[in-house]
């Protein structure tokens, strides 16, 4: 087909400035994330040395380990389990929030906003161990009720208390996605929606929702793959009782005499080929039909 | 590299002069003198001639966090000129992993006993110039030449440590001698939710082990299958598995009984440093079924850029009353036999008592050996932690 | 530079019927879900202030007011230096993966191109990957090229604050990606037409249109790459080198021995002044 010249120019300059955005983010991540990420990638197909060193000798046997061994299956299925709790409960508990910081008035949103990520310019540790003194057996919670008389109740090192923990640190994640969304959304739909009879609850399943999907999408998977790749919270306020699928790969890494490196890294390949297929669906299904 | 040839060069030579000769040829120091240790004005005098202008301005040390008084470290650069900048890591692995990558940039790591025997394989340590550590005659020659590095060719003991019982004298009137504390399921219910195990694939299982009357480094399929239903049963029932602040816990009475090490107990009685003070009701006891000993050492870097210094560092830190100060403020046990003598009653208490490896315990400790087969306990622990 | 407040016209003629809407039961629903949420976010950091002045030094009770902690804090080189490391850190690496990530979610949004879905999947990896392996690939890549620009030029080079910043740019670009794409999704390109029409150039109608409305999105981005960055353990584990330790680094291995009021107390001033730089940059943003 031919084009004629203006076009051509056009396209070509059009070409330039696409290689432009592109160039510089794009060579970064090649250079310093998927070349490196090619290291691992050998290294699931190695040997474990007897020291765990990583012995150059090609073989299968690490992902046949992670495929038939019911341990590794076990931790993959509560993990995901455990991820997704926590991100449904985020969503449940952050949605209202964004909603709430949009509709303030304009002076007051930055701040408010800036108040969800203050406690998060803190140390990850040093609040998840702040949780612990509320928690513990003789902590905070507990010393309340012994002095008003009352029965005592473990709270720490349990799986709730992991899972709060979980919430606890993930939440801004949910947020802030959530808010740029609801922020672009045009609120004078859902007056529309309520002229034309529809029920506010209505108006937001059918109009608020589907608008503001992009959000919660991407809240969803910033919140869901770091759960799913934690190791500290279930140690600190779990007790280390239940290893999800963070504490092996960190595990087999760094804890275990001597370490797999091998399998860590054919563990963490599929978890990052299962993610990568279930977040590219996802974002197909809950934003194609915006384009 | 020409430095590193002329290093092995010397390790080798000493390497050796020790298989043939006595270790009584290092000057001043006759072996066997534990008692009259020399005083500790002399001892600046024993550290050999040290070539100033071959020092350097700093020195790297990678060591575990909390494990050397700074005061030793000042001491150091004021009698040195050189600075010791201390980066902190957390388990042998974390510091293998840095160290072969290479080029790590530091000069002296601490690894525990079989991380030197890894090392040893892997060629990541510097070979000793034993001429140089003239302070060496003050290590207990029994603890020299253990399995992990026979002719401690790269390795020098820095602090030891048993691993047992650490519980509450007040919640334990009767006191505790049995590993059945932790693993009678019927005894441990009456205080649920108060004890902790270690978070550690070989030390964990090795009590249970220890508690079937069997070795820590037993791979049986049976002994472990059985090793591995004690944890089982009694996961419910303990409030965490903790390697990390177990010393504080037990001190502050969250824990009243914990599998511990003899260091973390000594903290959680006497405190640690000015960070906290401790709780005179802790004990440590070593059960009757036996426990857990082990060493961390130090290790020059084969890449060390300053390899010199670095051994006038690991002499220094040898005198005894250094070695002497560090133990007191650390809490672990100091392998330098002249040293002991300068350590406050109190702790030289604490280590009749079996803190540290005595005539009455010593029969009961064993090392924890780390190999191919004993992978198995990876499995092992998986399955425990995902029950 | 800080400001989330940019709406389209249509949002703001909707404006008054919202403030209706506050008076209702789903308004006040709203308002108290956001109080608990504030709350929730809150109690941990405010006992954290509180007890980085406590005599207690288990740092779990009160037992009497004391500086004590802040006094041995300022004492304490490394713990200052680490914070001063940290927060180099984060700058840098906020500053680069901000653009670089606006860009590309830009060109992501913009453009259909052969490659896109590789990008894409490429985009979405830093943010699957769990840390620990990133690290180590890290670690070993650094160590590959190490070797190789001794080999080549003979110069031995080590990991310091750069390798870090390096690698933290690297795993912050995609959340940058992610949340600026957000804000593009939604977006009426009918207003840059507009422009356009108006005889705006394309640089023109980006600064004085695209870029506006997208701000919010780039904050957020930004936002969130300064927190991770802030909070990120393990690869500045692996990745820094002798004598720059990290705040997280000297925190974790010092909490897992024994958390003592020092660290509350360095926490509470990384609050101060991650606090006064927000409200200077929002009092220098209300004079312009």
């Amino acid at each position: 087909m031919a084009l004629n010249p203006a076009q051509d120019e056009l396209q070509r300059r059009e070409r330039v400035r696409l290689a432009g955005l592109l160039a510089p983010g794009l060579l970064w991540l090649i250079l310093f994330f998927a070349l490196p990420l090619v290291v691992i990638l050998i290294y699931s197909f190695m040997t474990n040395g007897p020291r765990g060193n990583v012995v150059f000798q090609p073989t299968l046997a690490n992902y046949i380990t992670l495929f038939t061994k019911s341990i590794y299956v076990n931790a993959y299925l509560r993990s995901i389990w455990a991820s997704l709790l926590t991100t449904l409960i985020c969503l449940l508990l952050g949605y209202p929030l964004a909603l709430f910081i949009v509709r303030q008035p304009a002076r007051w949103r930055t701040p408010l906003l800036f108040l969800i990520l203050i406690p998060f310019w803190t140390n990850f540790l040093v609040r998840i161990y702040a949780w612990q003194i509320i928690l513990a057996n003789n902590g905070l919670i507990n010393s309340s009720l012994d002095a008003l008389g009352l029965p005592t109740i473990t709270l720490l090192n349990t799986e709730g208390a992991t899972l709060l923990g979980l919430v606890y640190g993930e939440l801004p994640f949910m947020v802030l996605p959530l808010y740029a969304a609801i922020d672009r959304f045009d609120f004078t739909l859902l007056e529309a929606a309520a002229d034309l009879g529809a029920s506010r609850w209505r108006a937001f399943l059918r109009v608020m929702l589907p608008m503001t999907m992009p959000g919660v999408a991407a809240g969803s998977v910033l919140v869901f793959i770091p759960t799913l790749g934690q190791f500290v919270v279930s140690e600190l306020l779990g007790g280390a009782k239940v290893d999800y699928l963070g504490n092996l790969i960190q595990r087999l890494f760094l804890r275990s005499n001597p370490p797999d490196w091998p399998l860590g890294s054919a563990m963490a390949m599929v978890m990052m080929l299962v993610l990568l297929v279930l977040i590219l669906f996802y974002f197909r299904a809950t934003t194609e039909d915006d384009r | 590299m020409k430095k590193a040839i002329h290093w092995l060069a010397l390790g080798l030579l000493l390497a050796l002069a020790a298989c043939g000769g006595a270790p009584a040829a290092s000057p001043g120091n006759e072996y066997g003198g534990a008692t009259d240790a020399p005083a500790g004005g002399e001892t600046a005098a024993t550290d050999g001639e040290v070539d100033r202008s071959r020092l350097s301005g700093e020195l790297y040390f990678y060591n575990w966090s909390d494990y050397v008084d700074p005061a030793i470290l000042e001491q150091f650069q004021e009698e040195y000129g050189v600075e010791v900048i201390v980066d902190t890591y957390d388990s042998n692995e974390d510091m293998l992993a840095k160290v072969r990558a290479g080029n790590s940039g530091y000069d002296i790591v601490v690894p525990s006993d079989y991380a030197v025997q890894t090392m040893a394989i892997e060629d990541l340590g510097l070979p000793l110039d034993k001429s140089m550590l003239t302070n060496w005659t003050h290590l207990d020659p029994e603890l020299l030449g253990q399995y992990f590095d026979e002719e401690n060719a790269i390795s020098v003991p820095y602090l030891l440590g048993l691993t047992g019982i650490a519980y509450n004298t007040e919640a334990f009137p009767e006191g505790v001698d049995s590993w059945a504390a932790m693993f009678d399921t019927a005894q441990v219910a009456n205080y649920q939710g108060k004890l902790s195990m270690l978070e550690d694939e070989r030390e964990t299982p090795g009590a249970a082990l220890k508690y079937l009357g069997k070795s820590l480094n037993e791979t049986d399929p049976a002994a472990l299958e059985e090793a591995q239903a004690l944890l089982i049963a009694q996961k419910p029932l303990l409030a965490a598995y903790n390697s990390a602040d177990v010393n504080r816990k037990l001190a502050s009475g969250e824990y009243v009984i914990a599998h511990a090490w003899s260091g973390t107990a000594m903290q959680a009685r006497n405190g640690l440093g000015d960070e906290f003070s401790g709780n005179p009701a802790i004990t440590f006891v070593i059960p009757k079924e036996g426990g857990t000993i082990w060493m961390d050492n130090l290790v020059i870097l084969k890449d060390s850029p300053n390899a010199y210094t670095a051994h006038v560092f690991i002499n220094f830190l040898l005198r005894p009353e250094i070695a002497a100060q560090n133990a007191e403020y650390v809490g672990y046990i100091t392998p330098n036999q002249d040293a002991v003598p300068l350590l406050s009653q109190e702790v030289r208490d604490l280590y009749d008592a079996g803190y540290a490896p005595t005539d009455e315990n010593i029969d009961r400790l064993e090392w924890i050996v780390r190999d191919e087969s004993t992978s198995a306990f990876t499995d092992l622990w998986t399955v425990v932690k995902g029950d | 530079m800080i400001e989330a407040t940019s709406q389209p016209a249509a949002t703001r003629a909707a404006k008054p019927a919202i403030e209706r809407g506050r008076l209702t039961w789903g308004g006040l629903a709203l308002t108290a879900h956001a109080v608990l949420m504030y709350l929730f976010l809150y109690v941990p950091i405010t006992i954290l202030v509180i007890f980085s002045f406590t005599r207690d030094e288990f740092g779990v009770r009160w037992t009497g007011f004391t500086f004590e902690w802040y006094t041995r804090l300022f004492a304490n080189e490394r713990l200052m230096g680490a914070a001063a490391n940290t927060l180099y850190v984060a700058f840098a690496s906020t500053l680069v993966s901000t653009i670089l990530g606006t860009l590309l979610a830009l060109a992501m949004e913009r453009y259909r191109f052969r490659g896109r879905n590789a990008t894409d999947a490429l985009l979405y990896l830093p943010i699957v990957i769990p840390e620990i392996v990133m690290a180590v690939a890290l670690l070993a890549f650094s160590a590959f090229v190490f070797d190789l620009i001794r080999l080549v030029t003979g110069e031995s080079l080590r990991r310091n604050l750069t390798t870090v910043i390096i690698a933290h740019i690297a795993f912050s670009i995609s959340f940058v990606v992610v949340v600026v794409r957000t804000s593009l999704k939604n977006f009426d390109r009918r207003l840059e037409e507009a422009a356009a029409d108006l005889g705006a150039d394309s640089w023109r109608t980006f600064w004085r249109i695209t870029f506006p409305l997208i701000l919010p999105g780039i904050i957020g981005g930004a936002l969130l790459a300064f927190t991770l960055s802030l909070d990120d353990f393990i690869i500045s584990l692996f990745l820094s080198g002798p004598g720059t330790s990290l705040l997280p680094v000297e925190v974790y291995n010092k909490v897992r021995r024994a958390v003592t009021p020092e660290i509350n107390a360095i926490s509470t001033l990384m609050l101060i002044f991650s606090i006064s730089l927000v409200v200077l940059s929002q009092a220098v943003q209300r004079r312009r």
